[in-house]
């Protein structure tokens, strides 16, 4: 398949890092790296229910002339051919609209949030409203390039977690790394979760690929976090409960990415993985 | 919590899914009636400060104050609000046509905050775009609340412009018609009834909190046969006076982004401009509805020669606001504009013809408003049924339709392209509904594509070749590398035929030696448009689309055709 991944490309040694995350990855699951070099400091995304303005923090555009050749340099690094977007179309001239087709999508932490751009800091209302309208999986890549050499589902038992636990196994078939799956027991025994992923015909994948199937109790979450190998892909999913569950609980994913400096792959509520 | 839910979505159901037209009624109202409120929050809080403005004109250092305006407002958009000046509505227009109606949330406040800074502190500007652009991102976001598809969100979009139009000029009939003429460019069945009610919601908001400030007061006029043949040539000369005000406009634009001042500088530099015309003409600044009720009731005080520079102070004044960073519509001064050529009109006919029998200076003002919003936008019937709204009454009907028509029919003889829709058609955007670009647009690259297609190697010998095509149909083989997978070029039956009739070459020749090698390629990030344009170029009937070196599958014109019929039939129906 031409999976596609599009990378907002930052012409700073902290773009660097997360360029060369995203290039690894997509060498990694054998996907096509599609560099997009802002020529302004903001772009339009359409979703099927939502445009989305993400506005750039200004070291998107340091030092133009030099973007596109160290791009070509990362490119030729990871002896990846180079590919480009431009944009086609503008709602207002110094507006262009990034198209919503691609397979995936980096994202970094905040892309509008200078306070926070180095480090884990938190995620930006914008990241936060592309994940949820997002038709496809978001790639947070870690503050540093950190190749990854397995890959960790945290499987809830929600839609989203399903979507999750389906675009670990993929990941896991195309990149040939072993499968992890961590579940936090919260309201139900281990037999639900086996049970529902039985149901969904996941069993059957689920056992060659994964390693180990880790359940911890609710209240050690912490420790299950501490658990995951640093060098994993984390792969979850996100914003699946109400709003109102969300206000008052706060978003787990959020939690999760505040915490790990880890790569994490998201689905989002509009998310749709195949397993084909 | 899913006791609550099923309750709402069985209501949801029930209410709505059988018949969207009730859903649309209720959700147009409420997006006529947000918008309503937005354009009476703006009209008073322009009112307010263009009068508590009023009292420093006098002074000296006054020309300042449009600066410090058009500053902030442009301060504001770049680094608060993070969008581009200008009025906004080619923006809308680009949103309903390619996107579903989807417009920012932040729209619907931003252009009416930057627009006060402008409008209130003397720019030359009408607060009606921005109340175009804020009903239609009122209407859009509700549509995105209730979850509503793109022919609904579409919808509520024209209802949030009515509501705004209707709401500012008190004029529910002529928010519909300008809804629907210049931001849908649809007559749908299935629009208007929301649409109208929606327009009437705004007016009736706007009746509700300011009854007694109506922009323009109701005034019959007598209007008989003796003014057609004026109303002629003062068809033509707005006509004339619409190319050169939209002319204006675009080139002082294009100047100021030629520059390479910051935003904030050239609104300075443009507020400047404005506030030193206003000292010596004060008809410039600002929106002008005061001047221009005065000239409807035919209490206006200027000598014809001031009032015939007066035209071209506000078409200058005008261009240096929008076009140098300054925030805010065109419509307002296309009616004041409008007014004083009616008026200058006027008044040269009396003293050439001092004993023709024609209309009052009112009269004339309102003529000379509508061929201007006629050529300007290229939108006639806005132009009828605004002042049909404002006037009260038909008796102007005549010569409306006279002076509309013909402005229109010439503005866009000279400038095929109105004000309002010149940069999306540059920019290859202007995609109305049931027009060839808007087809191609909505048909998407991938579900044209087929893809059973039989896939040879380069370094298949002939014969096998001939062993295949045997028992297929195709007339195109596409030829990949061995290993790879890679696509090394396409095999046309056509082009084959002398080895084909002649079995001895069967075991003598490779694909590779036969294939063709340069044919056009299309990819995925080709629209349709693009690839079309390839095949007539090179003559083709079929492309082969590779991504990444690999092949994808093939588009045929007759697949296209078929996509074409289906996607024509459905953008042309009645619902």
């Amino acid at each position: 398949m031409n999976y596609k991944l599009l990378h907002i490309f930052r012409n700073t040694p902290f773009g660097r890092e997360t360029f060369l995350q995203s290039l690894y990855f997509c060498k990694t699951i054998n996907a096509f790296p599609v560099a997009y070099i802002p020529k302004s400091d903001k772009f339009l995304m359409y979703f099927p229910n939502d445009a989305v303005q993400v506005d750039l923090d200004h070291s998107y555009l340091k030092a133009p002339g030099t973007a596109k050749s160290h791009a070509e340099d990362l490119f030729n690094e990871m002896d990846i051919k180079p590919m480009f977007y431009e944009p086609k179309n503008f709602t207002a001239s110094s507006l262009p609209d990034i198209p919503t087709n691609f397979d995936y999508l980096c994202c970094p932490r905040s892309v509008s949030d200078l306070s926070s751009k180095i480090g884990l800091g938190h995620i930006g209302p914008k990241v936060r409203r592309i994940i949820k309208h997002a038709t496809f999986p978001i790639l947070i890549t870690s503050p540093v390039f950190k190749p990854w050499k397995s890959i960790s589902v945290f499987f809830g038992g929600s839609k989203n977690a399903l979507n999750a636990l389906k675009l670990g196994v993929k990941i896991a078939m195309s990149s040939g790394f072993s499968l992890d799956i961590y579940t936090l027991l919260e309201k139900q025994d281990e037999a639900y979760y086996r049970d529902l992923i039985k149901h969904e015909g996941l069993t059957e994948p689920v056992s060659q690929l994964s390693k180990q199937w880790h359940f911890y109790k609710q209240s050690d979450f912490d420790t299950m976090l501490y658990d995951v190998p640093h060098n994993s892909l984390i792969v979850l999913g996100a914003y699946g409960h109400g709003i109102i569950k969300d206000f008052l609980l706060g978003s787990k994913m959020e939690k999760v990415q505040s915490t790990v400096t880890n790569n994490l792959l998201i689905t989002g509520p509009y998310c749709s993985i195949p397993l084909q | 919590m899913p006791t609550i839910r099923n309750w709402y979505k069985t209501i949801y159901h029930k209410l709505f899914h059988l018949d969207d037209r009730l859903l649309l009624i209720i959700a147009g109202s409420i997006a006529g009636i947000c918008s309503g409120l937005a354009a009476v929050a703006l009209r008073l809080s322009l009112e307010s400060v263009l009068e508590w403005l009023h009292g420093f004109r006098h002074y000296g250092w006054a020309f300042i104050i449009p600066a410090i305006g058009a500053l902030l407002s442009s301060l504001y958009l770049e680094k608060i609000a993070r969008e581009g000046a200008g009025h906004g509505v080619p923006e809308v227009i680009y949103s309903v046509s390619r996107y579903g109606g989807l417009l920012r949330f932040r729209s619907s406040y931003s252009r009416l905050i930057s627009s006060f800074l402008t409008i209130g502190s003397g720019g030359s500007a009408g607060p009606e775009a921005p109340v175009v652009m804020s009903g239609s991102a009122i209407g859009s976001s509700l549509a995105k609340f209730l979850g509503l598809n793109d022919r609904q969100r579409i919808t509520l979009v024209g209802c949030g412009t009515a509501g705004a139009i209707a709401s500012i000029f008190n004029a529910p009939i002529a928010g519909l018609v300008f809804s629907i003429e210049v931001i849908l460019g649809e007559w749908k069945f299935v629009n208007i009834i929301p649409i109208a009610i929606a327009a009437v919601a705004g007016a009736q908001v706007s009746q509700a909190i300011i009854p007694e400030q109506v922009i323009f007061n109701h005034q019959p006029f007598l209007v008989g046969a003796s003014d057609i043949l004026p109303s002629l040539c003062l068809a033509v000369v707005t006509a004339m006076i619409s190319v050169l005000f939209t002319k204006v406009l675009r080139q002082t634009g294009k100047i100021a982004k030629k520059s390479s001042f910051p935003l904030w500088v050239r609104a300075v530099v443009g507020g400047c401009t404005v506030g030193i015309i206003g000292i010596f003409m004060p008809v410039v600044l600002g929106e002008g509805y005061h001047f221009i009720q005065s000239m409807i009731s035919g209490t206006f005080s200027m000598s014809v020669f001031f009032i015939f520079v007066a035209v071209f102070a506000k078409i200058f004044a005008t261009a240096m606001t929008l076009g140098w960073g300054g925030s805010g519509g065109i419509f307002a001064p296309c009616l004041l504009i409008g007014s004083l050529t009616g008026i200058v009109f006027h008044k040269a006919l009396f003293s050439l013809f001092p004993t023709i029998g024609c209309a009052s200076e009112g009269a004339y003002a309102l003529l000379g408003m509508t061929g201007l919003i006629s050529g300007v936008m290229q939108a006639p019937l806005t132009g009828i049924f605004l002042i049909v709204e404002i006037t009260g009454g038909y008796e102007t009907i005549l010569p409306l339709i006279v002076v509309s028509s013909i402005s229109s029919t010439m503005s866009h003889y000279i400038e095929p392209a109105s004000f309002y829709f010149k940069e999306l058609i540059e920019r290859g955007q202007f995609l109305r509904p049931g027009t060839d670009a808007r087809i191609l647009s909505d048909l998407n690259i991938r579900e044209l594509i087929e893809t059973e297609f039989i896939k040879v190697s380069e370094n298949m010998v002939f014969r096998k070749f001939i062993e295949i095509i045997k028992t297929s149909g195709q007339n195109f083989y596409p030829v990949i590398e061995d290993g790879t997978g890679e696509y090394k070029g396409v095999i046309q039956i056509s082009a084959i035929r002398k080895y084909a009739l002649d079995p001895g070459m069967y075991d003598m020749i490779f694909l590779n030696q036969i294939m063709d090698t340069g044919m056009m390629t299309a990819s995925l990030e080709n629209d349709l448009q693009e690839v079309l344009d390839m095949m007539d170029i090179n003559n083709m009937d079929s492309i082969s689309v590779v991504e990444n070196d690999r092949f994808i599958g093939m588009i045929l014109k007759t697949r296209i055709l078929d996509l074409y019929r289906r996607e024509l039939i459905m953008q042309t129906s009645v619902h």
